[in-house]
């Protein structure tokens, strides 16, 4: 991929957004028949599975809490995800994007309602095109609640950035790639707490407050996609 | 003050109620908040709040009746397998309502690995382990039937209101059914046909379980399949 001039013209992206426009998104709860909850969605070009076991018997034993559940992440991309083949299997990058999904979820969660258990939670990438692990966070979270697990509150995850000195809301692939700043945040939408906050890049503090604005109001609108997703799964039925 | 209607669908973090309210399970207190936990129907009486899950697993209580399969022996009972995150412990002594001395008895032969027992629960503790108890007639071992197993959220609609649907489905097919709490189901009948009818009876209420006016729709469903041949 060639280094575009401009990431930012005329106050429009390259594909057509306004700075602080999201991609198309989808959100489907429900689509795996195995799993005890499951949630797929489409960020833009990102497809992403989220699937929930559990609570269920931990193994192994000496990893068991005698007084809470533990939650498993698994973040893992699909080798055919991106343009150059990604060798399968954990690296290092996955292994920190599921522990950074775990400790953005575990907050929610009422963990110490299943002593001796534990919650397993995957997350399948697809196709990728920059914010994949915000979008993992999303599936996770309705997944999660699919499965019935009890929780305070739903997750939901954006990303910000800078291009050409602008802050933008969702960042693709180009500007992740080719802009000066990438910052993938986790909320909890009703109490308004952070519970994920990663930055690669550099913002002044002006520039930090602005874009962190820009995530809540970003991950408002995420939120009310996934509780849409989670009421849809029950309501076309009840038609019949 | 209530902020959702009855019987509404309500998600995790949703405000049910504000103010002086009670709330059971499926809900949680913030402040003088009550917001739902899962995913589910809001069910508001008086001044008790709870939302009926419509997924999850199956967590043991006191008193409840499960259906359980043999997975284990131990050296005084059995280990067992009740569809939930924890298995459960049933002791000989339980079983057969007496004193037993291990040593002068061999008590493989009340039960082995892969049977089918009907037993409630006696005890939890705050670790989870589960103790069974078979104070009831017709718990202990089950000989026969067919064991069905639904999502253990759904049991609450097998049986209906005091009852009311378990006794359409009995008198409809002719079958005697006992539910567990943990999703299992058993059915006996003398005719295959009526105890498969009974069997699509309890899928088809584990599909529209969330919907209301299910027992009439049940009961016309049996009546029409009555009808048409057996």
């Amino acid at each position: 991929m060639e280094k575009p001039e401009k990431l930012l013209i005329d106050g429009k992206r390259l594909d057509g957004r306004a700075p602080d426009e999201l991609r198309p998104l989808k959100i489907k709860a429900g689509v795996l028949e195995r799993a005890d909850g499951s949630a797929y969605v489409e960020l833009g070009n990102n497809k992403v599975f989220a699937a929930v076991y559990g609570p269920r018997e931990m193994h192994p034993r000496h990893d068991q809490q005698p007084d809470s559940a533990v939650l498993r992440c698994r973040y893992s991309m699909a080798p055919f995800s991106v343009e150059d083949r990604k060798r399968p299997g954990p690296d290092r990058r996955s292994m920190e994007i599921s522990k950074v999904t775990r400790e953005a979820l575990e907050p929610v969660l009422f963990l110490e309602l299943y002593p001796r258990s534990v919650i397993d939670v995957f997350i399948e990438v697809l196709q990728a095109d920059a914010g994949t692990r915000t979008a993992g966070i999303n599936a996770a979270a309705v997944a999660l609640a699919d499965a019935g697990v009890p929780m305070r509150d739903l997750v939901s995850s954006v990303a910000v950035g800078k291009i050409d000195g602008t802050i933008i809301l969702d960042l693709m692939k180009e500007e992740d790639q080719f802009g000066t700043t990438d910052m993938p945040v986790a909320i909890i939408p009703r109490k308004k707490v952070v519970t994920l906050l990663q930055m690669d890049g550099h913002f002044t503090k002006e520039e930090f407050k602005q874009a962190l604005d820009l995530a809540f109001k970003g991950c408002e609108k995420i939120y009310e996609v996934q509780r849409q997703a989670l009421k849809e799964k029950y309501a076309i039925k009840e038609g019949e | 003050m209530i902020h959702v209607q009855n019987r509404e669908i309500v998600v995790p973090g949703q405000l049910i109620a504000e103010g002086n309210y009670r709330h059971l399970e499926g809900s949680y207190r913030e402040g003088n908040k009550i917001y739902s936990a899962v995913v589910g129907l809001a069910d508001v009486k008086g001044d008790r709040v709870r939302v009926i899950p419509l997924q999850g697993r199956y967590i043991p209580h006191v008193g409840d009746l499960v259906i359980g399969v043999v997975i284990d022996n131990h050296s005084s009972g059995w280990i067992l397998d009740i569809n939930s995150p924890y298995t459960a412990n049933l002791f000989v002594s339980e079983l057969v309502h007496r004193k037993v001395d291990l040593n002068k008895e061999d008590i493989s032969k009340f039960l082995s690995i892969g049977d089918v027992v009907l037993a409630s629960v006696k005890e939890v503790d705050e670790y989870m382990r589960v103790l069974l108890e078979t104070p009831g007639r017709g718990m202990g071992k089950i000989k026969g039937g067919k064991l069905v197993e639904i999502s253990p959220a759904k049991i609450p609609r097998v049986l209906g209101r005091k009852g009311s649907m378990l006794k359409v489905i009995e008198s409809k097919t002719g079958c005697t059914l006992a539910v567990g709490q943990n999703g299992r189901i058993i059915i006996w009948g003398k005719d295959p046909e009526r105890v498969n009818l009974a069997v699509e009876a309890i899928l088809m209420i584990e599909r529209e379980a969330h919907t209301s006016g299910l027992t009439d729709r049940v009961s016309l469903m049996l009546e029409k399949q009555r009808e048409g041949g057996i």
